[in-house]
């Protein structure tokens, strides 16, 4: 039986309770892993048992919060949460084998946190596709085709000006595209 | 009593070539505690996302680790794949399966030769060694490589296992599963290895899975944490796939679940390659991963089971790409291990957990 993955978002409170709920219906605690994100950092927690796989979410933590330890009921959690803190600057409480801020020797502290130049353009890449995405979608209802009347009408003042029979080859010419038109509506 | 003393082990030492440390408090010649440091050799591959996009990242994934290298490729393949909801090929997932096996085989043989080294007999590490060399030479047939292959692609394989390529490949697994033979008993029937190894290090059932242990260290304590179980890929194609255990929890048994997996990883190769099916080997995977999604992915690496994330921004690079090796999750597992075995046992205990610290410091 395939392995089936769940996302789902948490809060901060919630760290807890959710460790003490997987300890007590036998889970293991799979990893930790922390995402620099624009609204701070997200922590995301992956619980297995049998052949599922949770991952609980928690968004916009930032450096002044309190992150609660799963490593008095985890130990296996410690490389990360110890990571946490290194890379990413998370303030983990009561981590059981805590090297505290000494895991890694990092030249530069808390070098996840930096958004590198290629980094930002990649963000700002993505922002600007969804603008315009958002963008085309508003134009797109805004323009809606008129009715065929006020095309008629439209076309009838376009026209105005002509010599009539050139007018009359011209309104030929149109109703035939609106003909094609209600047909492929169709 | 003996006052207690801190005896620092690595980040260099003798018998442990990876830079791992403990700080080692002794009472006598016991144990009293370790405390483990890595931290010495990280490299902030996962952060290098951000200038490679997710088909270069590939050959990135694969230089985690020189041993499991074509594991790291396939894991961060299946994980982007999933991002973008791309089935592969048949055939590919065969390839990927039958070359990951072989990883296996030979991730075992070079740490089984290692650990006859460091328990003082030299001719078996060098016959070890001397097999593994065989199964490079296959390696280096079908994928042109013998530590980094650029096989695995996002949507399939680079290449082809041709007819050819399959019979020497049978060839050489039947040849090497005599000689591995000789050389198991010599493992586990030797009474010089077995009073070195026996009722060393050992851990409990329940202590395996209270610190999340993986892999063979887990198996070997009866934890099955093997992820081949969830039949993912032509893992699902085998007609039976059962993971080796053992209840004893000592070095012995950590010897023993490796020593048998390799017997089975090349049960497994002769199985698929016997049922193979015939067709593409890869599918184009154009454009990017839709902004937000995200994946997560197991694979079980000849260490154990590894964790892989991604997480999409909406254009060819990742917002965030994240493994989680097993060694990082056998820390704590080697710890307890270690507390309250003698001295000269330590390098015996942190070898048998096969701890691989360039994987862990991705």
């Amino acid at each position: 039986m395939p392995l089936e993955h769940k996302f789902i978002d948490f809060t901060l409170d919630d760290i807890t309770r959710v460790k003490e709920e997987k300890l007590a219906d036998g889970w293991r605690a799979v990893q930790v892993l922390c995402t620099n994100c624009d609204d701070g950092i997200e922590i995301l927690y992956s619980y297995t048992k049998g052949n599922v796989m949770e991952n609980y979410i928690v968004h916009g933590v930032t450096k002044q919060d309190t992150v609660p330890s799963i490593t008095d009921a985890f130990i296996g959690m410690f490389p990360f949460e110890n990571e946490a803190h290194d890379l990413f600057g998370v303030n983990v409480e009561g981590i059981a084998i805590d090297f505290a801020g000494k895991f890694y020797d990092l030249a530069q502290p808390e070098p996840m946190t930096i958004i590198s130049p290629e980094k930002k353009a990649a963000r700002d890449k993505a922002a600007k596709v969804a603008a315009a995405k958002k963008a085309a979608a508003q134009e797109k209802v805004e323009t809606a085709a008129p009715s065929v009347e006020q095309q008629r009408a439209d076309f009838e003042a376009k026209i105005a000006n002509l010599d009539p029979e050139k007018q009359a080859k011209m309104r030929a010419a149109f109703e035939a595209k609106l003909a094609k038109q209600a047909k492929e509506g169709e | 009593m003996a006052k207690a003393t801190i005896i620092p082990f690595g980040p260099q030492h003798p018998v442990l070539p990876e830079p791992l440390h403990l700080d080692l408090v002794v009472d006598d010649e016991k144990v009293v505690e370790a405390v483990p440091q890595i931290g010495f050799v990280h490299r902030g591959l996962e952060k290098l996302t951000e200038t490679r996009d997710y088909n270069q990242f590939i050959y990135v994934a694969e230089r985690i680790c020189g041993i499991c290298a074509f594991g790291h490729s396939m894991g961060y393949a299946e994980t982007i794949e999933s991002l973008m909801g791309v089935q592969i090929p048949e055939r590919a997932e065969y390839i990927r399966v039958i070359l990951h096996e072989l990883s296996r085989v030979h991730s075992h043989i070079l740490w089984m030769g290692l650990a006859a080294d460091a328990f003082g007999y030299e001719s078996l590490f060098m016959h070890c060694w001397r097999l593994r060399e065989r199964v490079l030479d296959v390696f280096e047939m079908t994928t042109g490589g013998r530590v980094i292959f650029s096989d695995v692609c996002v949507g399939g394989v680079n290449r082809d296992l041709t007819p050819e390529m399959q019979r020497k490949m049978l060839d050489t697994l039947n040849g090497l599963k005599d000689e591995y033979g000789t050389l198991c008993k010599a493992f586990l029937n030797d009474t010089s290895v077995r009073s070195r190894l026996v009722g060393v290090g050992v851990i409990s059932q329940e202590s395996a899975f209270a610190q999340g242990m993986v892999g063979p260290f887990a198996r070997a304590s009866n934890v099955n944490n093997d992820v081949r179980c969830y039949g993912n890929g032509a893992y699902g194609k085998l007609s039976d796939f059962q993971p080796v255990l053992d209840t004893d929890g000592d070095c012995y048994a950590r010897v023993k679940v490796r020593a048998l997996e390799v017997l089975q990883s090349i049960d497994i190769i002769e199985e698929l390659l016997k049922t193979m099916p015939d067709g593409d080997i890869a599918v184009k995977v154009k454009g990017s991963p839709a902004p937000g999604a995200q994946a997560t992915n197991t694979l079980e690496q000849p260490r154990g089971e590894c964790f892989y994330y991604a997480k999409s921004n909406g254009t060819k690079y990742l917002e965030r790409m994240r493994m989680r090796t097993p060694t990082s999750m056998n820390l704590a597992g080697m710890a307890t291990a270690l507390a309250g075995c003698q001295l000269a046992d330590v390098n015996m205990i942190v070898l048998t957990i096969d701890p691989c610290i360039s994987c862990t410091e991705r």
